[in-house]
């Protein structure tokens, strides 16, 4: 209680001098944790690319060279998100909502291809991105302010106020991106940001239990009501019982996974990547990444993305104020769920669900997502506190800052400087 | 420390960090149990999946080996007459097929063909192979892939784009190519799709041309492509066919098949054949049947008949032909001699039936050995045979005749050459059976039983050139992959089938013959410069419903010619002439004068003396 309390004292002082905390050398260990996964992710698509290449008929470094152009890509959008202050995303959030509302109907009444019945893409000439991913990152900005707000207005537990609002883009999400785009797994990642996210700041339990109850028969309803998704969940409680068709890719992936062993097979030698594990540059790389490094490779994956949380979690416990807190413990949420969903689906313990692994996964959109939401929370950790701030004493400080937001630009220190170093 | 002591139910008690530690915690158990599961998949479970991994991926090919190809002389090299070219067979696997029309479509595109056809096949119920077409060629084959590399080019970015090519696949494949077109076509056979040498060449020597197939166990991709350099790995390389060389002359064939034709078309015959073979080895320069097909299409041909090489495959009664064979078997067993006499009655009883002469100067008279030959009697050849019985037709006549003809001249039984289908033609036992004396008068003259006519030219071969019956053959020499080519020595199959004085003796009867009827063989400028012989056959063709057809005849021609000796023996055969006369002397004959012509002008036959 002592220590904490001289941090709040010290947060006090620090706020008496007109800021959300002083300016100061941001986290590099985010950014070094970040491209650490993202070299795994390179390695592992570079050494599965010729035999990618082979099935499609295109150059030997074509999927090297289009992940490399996607980093490089990636780390722009970084650093011009490290570089917009995370406040204005506040004022952005209703505009980024619309866009992302406009971009999810035009992927809906885009004409689409056999080959891919979901109304999931909007496609720009060669570019193309999946409509949701603009829409985790939209409804993460709106939240953050949604409960900051609400926090701030003591109303977390308010039925009219904050449960009835949150139900409604529950039930309009989980009917445009469940039922239309028929996208559950993301559909989960949203439920569980939501979940983080309201849990965080502050929403009793007992309402979270509620909300989690209209979520579990909703979900009952999508499960029931359509055969595609019962032959899903058929495969995934048995996948051994039809491993020709519908359980091919789990059967693979527990093939690619259980015969990687305690060391792996090596890095050049997968087999599973020469076309018997769908998706394997993608969904599955988890699995090959399984075969070529064994029980010991994925360990120290699992090891660092366990570091990469936890350093989330560092920035959000130390974040300045309640709204770049649920920024941060969003992307968290939305980062860890991909990834448990992800590696779930491949070891057979979830369904799959088509959702990427962040850092490894081949494809551009996604990583561009993930890199300018770091950016954001790299930015958020140049303001972090020193100690575990505990915002939820100071329910009312999101009113002064907000007020200063509007006034204008807070004064930082010419010079970053640990206090106290 | 709080006040609410169990503030994790109620909720309300607990910080932002609190809860976010709470929530940390149950991140980390997460994650735990999926490192257990890791555990427990990859360490426990390892070799279960490990097995489960090599049962789909480890893969079990053979490799065709490459057919050996057949080549045949030419001047004084050799030339090939069958080679292999790679094909490609173009297949779908439905599974991966994702738009049938598309693909149907893009097929049509590139290698012409109705859409429609394609869909139907691609969309076959329950396969996982359909072939689309077959036998594309490698041009055809660039396209498909150029076309699909260009498609995947140009979607490959494209999430959910539609491949027209995925689930399409080609397939290499080897096919039988002619570079001589239909030359010898019967002699040669054809490879079926299976890859199975039918009729011909193809079919006797099947086993050494396809070779020995290799074996590859690998790792492979899900394709079937073999991973490269794995551990586990086996290869066995396939042994490619044995390379045949073939005793067939290509110009002396070309010439045959030309002159076989025109004679054909001259005599107003649908089907003959002839052959051209070295006395003195047994092997086959050049042999033919019309009508013929080609190789090249021979999925093309309705009526399978044309592929039989009948100069092999199909027996018949010979007819006169047979008469040579019968006075050298009566000269070698001395019951004759060369110059003797006989008073021929022109027609014989022999059990109940009359022998009677059906060919030209058959009334009664003293006549010579020569004199049977030369006017083709059949009372002639019905007293050599009475001669072998001390003067009458008996069993001791049965029996030594008989003799004669399995075990000197080799009939009733398959000559061994190298063709598929051969036939063994049929002598009648001496001993079993009704009307034996007359069965036996008749076959001294040629009928009553039956023979190919390799088997005449083989027989008549072993007479002439000093009474060494060789094995005829089509196969001059073996070479393994490596090249190196290993002669094919002749073999002898008996040695003193006549005495060779009586041989000479036939050869100056059978030229005596020829020089005689050289006008009506159609051989004007007879010189005398070369040795020139032979005989005519005229055989009434049995009557399946029993007995002979009165109209129908087979006409063959059987003779050598050569400088000093008989250097190449020709047997010809025409069946049905539709032309007046006899038809061994008016339709087979001018057929074996203008090959006799042919050999004289452009095979280094030198003239008597010379």
């Amino acid at each position: 209680m002592i220590g904490r309390s001289a941090s709040v004292g010290r947060r006090a002082s620090v706020l008496e001098q007109g800021g959300t905390g002083r300016r100061h050398r941001p986290d590099y260990w985010l950014p070094i944790l970040s491209i650490l996964l993202l070299v795994v992710g390179l390695i592992v698509i570079y050494s599965i690319s010729p035999g990618l290449a082979a099935q499609k008929n295109v150059s030997d470094n074509y999927y090297v060279n289009k992940q490399l152009i996607a980093i490089v890509l990636g780390i722009v959008g970084f650093i011009v998100m490290a570089n917009i202050p995370y406040k204005y995303w506040r004022h952005w959030s209703k505009p980024l909502l619309v866009v992302a509302g406009i971009a999810t109907v035009v992927a809906i009444i885009m004409p689409v291809i056999p080959q891919y019945p979901a109304h999931r893409w909007v496609r720009l000439g060669s570019f193309s991105f999946q409509s949701v991913e603009l829409l985790k990152f939209a409804l993460i900005v709106w939240l953050a302010k949604f409960f900051a707000e609400r926090k701030a207005q003591g109303g977390l537990g308010n039925t009219t106020e904050t449960i009835k609002p949150l139900l409604i883009v529950l039930v309009v999400l989980g009917i445009i991106v469940g039922k239309i785009q028929s996208d559950l797994g993301s559909i989960g990642v949203i439920v569980a940001v939501m979940t983080a996210m309201a849990f965080v700041a502050g929403v009793p339990l007992k309402r979270v239990v509620m909300v989690g109850g209209v979520v579990a028969i909703g979900a009952v309803l999508l499960v029931a009501g359509s055969s595609y998704r019962r032959d899903r969940l058929a495969t995934f409680l048995h996948p051994e019982k039809d491993c020709q068709n519908s359980g091919y890719q789990v059967c693979q992936a527990l093939i690619a996974v259980g015969s990687g062993g305690m060391f792996g097979l090596g890095v050049g030698n997968s087999v599973q990547a020469y076309g018997y594990l769908p998706e394997a540059q993608n969904d599955s790389i988890f699995a090959i990444l399984a075969e070529k490094f064994g029980f010991i490779g994925v360990t120290v994956l699992i090891g660092l993305f366990a570091a990469f949380f936890a350093r989330l979690f560092k920035i959000a416990e130390r974040a300045p104020d309640v709204y770049s807190q649920l920024l941060v413990v969003g992307i968290l949420a939305w980062l860890s769920t991909q990834a448990i969903i992800n590696i779930g689906a491949m070891v057979g313990l979830l369904p799959l669900k088509g959702i990427t692994l962040p850092f490894i996964s081949y494809g551009g959109t996604s990583l561009l997502f993930v890199t300018g939401a770091l950016g954001m929370i790299f930015q958020i950790s140049r303001y972090t506190s020193f100690s575990p701030s505990n915002l939820e004493s100071e329910g009312n400080r999101y009113e002064s800052t907000a007020h200063r937001g509007r006034d204008g630009r807070p004064h930082y220190t010419a010079v970053s400087r640990r206090p106290g170093a | 420390m709080r006040p609410n002591s169990n503030p994790i139910y109620s909720g309300r008690g607990l910080t932002a960090l609190q809860r976010m530690r709470l929530w940390y915690v149950a991140l980390l158990l997460v994650g735990s149990v999926l490192v257990v599961r890791l555990f427990y998949l990859q360490v426990i479970k390892h070799d279960y999946y490990s097995k489960a991994a090599l049962a789909s991926q480890l893969k079990q090919y053979q490799i065709e080996p490459e057919r050996g190809v057949i080549e045949a002389h030419n001047g004084d090299g050799l030339l090939p007459i069958v080679l292999n070219e790679k094909r490609y067979t173009l297949y779908a696997d439905p599974k991966y097929v994702v738009d049938a029309e598309k693909s149907a479509v893009a097929i049509a595109s590139v290698i012409g063909g109705s859409s429609g056809d394609y869909i139907k096949a691609i969309k076959t119920p329950d396969t996982r192979y359909v072939i689309l077409a077959k036998k594309l060629t490698k041009q055809q084959k660039d396209k498909i892939d150029a076309a699909r590399k260009a498609e995947n080019e140009k979607l490959a970015s494209k999430r959910g784009a539609v491949f027209a090519w995925k689930g399409i696949g080609t397939q290499e494949t080897s096919v039988r190519t002619y570079p001589q077109g239909d030359l010898a076509a019967q002699v040669l056979g054809f490879v079926n799709d299976e890859g199975i040498g039918k009729y011909g060449i193809e079919q006797a020597l099947n086993d050494q041309l396809k070779g020995t197939p290799g074996q590859l166990k690998a790792i492979t991709d899900a394709a079937g492509v073999p991973l490269a350099a794995n551990k586990d790995n086996v290869v066995k390389e396939p042994v490619a066919g044995k390379r045949i060389v073939l005793t067939i002359n290509i110009a002396m064939q070309q010439q045959l098949e030309e002159i076989l034709k025109k004679g054909l078309d001259s005599a107003k015959s649908k089907s003959g054949g002839a052959f051209i073979m070295d006395p003195n080895t047994g092997a086959i320069l050049a042999m033919a049947n019309y009508p013929t097909f080609n190789p090249g299409e021979f999925y093309k041909v309705d009526d399978p008949s044309v592929f039989t090489n009948g100069t092999v495959s199909a027996p018949l009664e010979v007819g006169s032909t047979m008469k040579p064979l019968t006075a050298a078997a009566a000269l070698d067993l001395g019951v004759v001699s060369k110059n003797q006499s006989y008073y021929d009655p022109s027609h014989f009883k022999v059990d109940g039936f009359e022998i009677t002469n059906i060919e030209e100067d058959g009334g009664a008279g003293t006549r010579t050995i020569a004199d049977i030959l030369q006017l083709s009697l059949n009372t002639g050849a019905t007293w050599l045979l009475m001669q072998m019985g001390g003067g009458e037709i008996n069993k001791q006549a049965r029996d030594r005749w008989f003799d004669y003809m399995t075990n000197h001249y080799q009939f009733g039984k398959k000559t061994g050459i190298e063709q598929g289908y051969e036939a063994a033609g049929t002598i009648p036992d001496p001993n079993e059976g009704y009307g034996l004396n007359l069965q036996y008068a008749n076959t001294s003259f040629g009928q009553g039983m039956t023979a190919t006519p390799l088997q005449m030219g083989a027989a008549l071969s072993s007479v002439i050139n000093g009474g060494t019956y060789y094995k005829p053959h089509l196969v001059d020499g073996y070479a393994d992959s490596k090249g190196s080519l290993q002669d094919a020595k002749p073999t002898i199959v008996r040695s003193n089938v006549v005495k060779r004085d009586v041989g000479q003796d036939i050869q100056e009867f059978m030229e005596y013959t020829f020089s005689k009827n050289h006008v009506l063989y159609g051989f004007p400028n007879f010189q005398g410069n070369y040795t020139i012989g032979g005989k005519t056959g005229t055989a009434q063709i049995a009557n399946p419903s029993g007995g002979y057809f009165e109209d129908k005849f087979n006409g063959t021609f059987m003779g050598f010619v050569g400088g000093n000796a008989p250097q190449y023996v020709i047997v010809t055969r025409v069946d049905e002439p539709g032309i007046g006369g006899y038809a061994g002397s008016r339709a087979a004959a001018p057929i074996f004068s203008d090959l006799a012509s042919m050999l004289i002008n452009n095979f280094n036959i030198t003239p008597k003396g010379q």
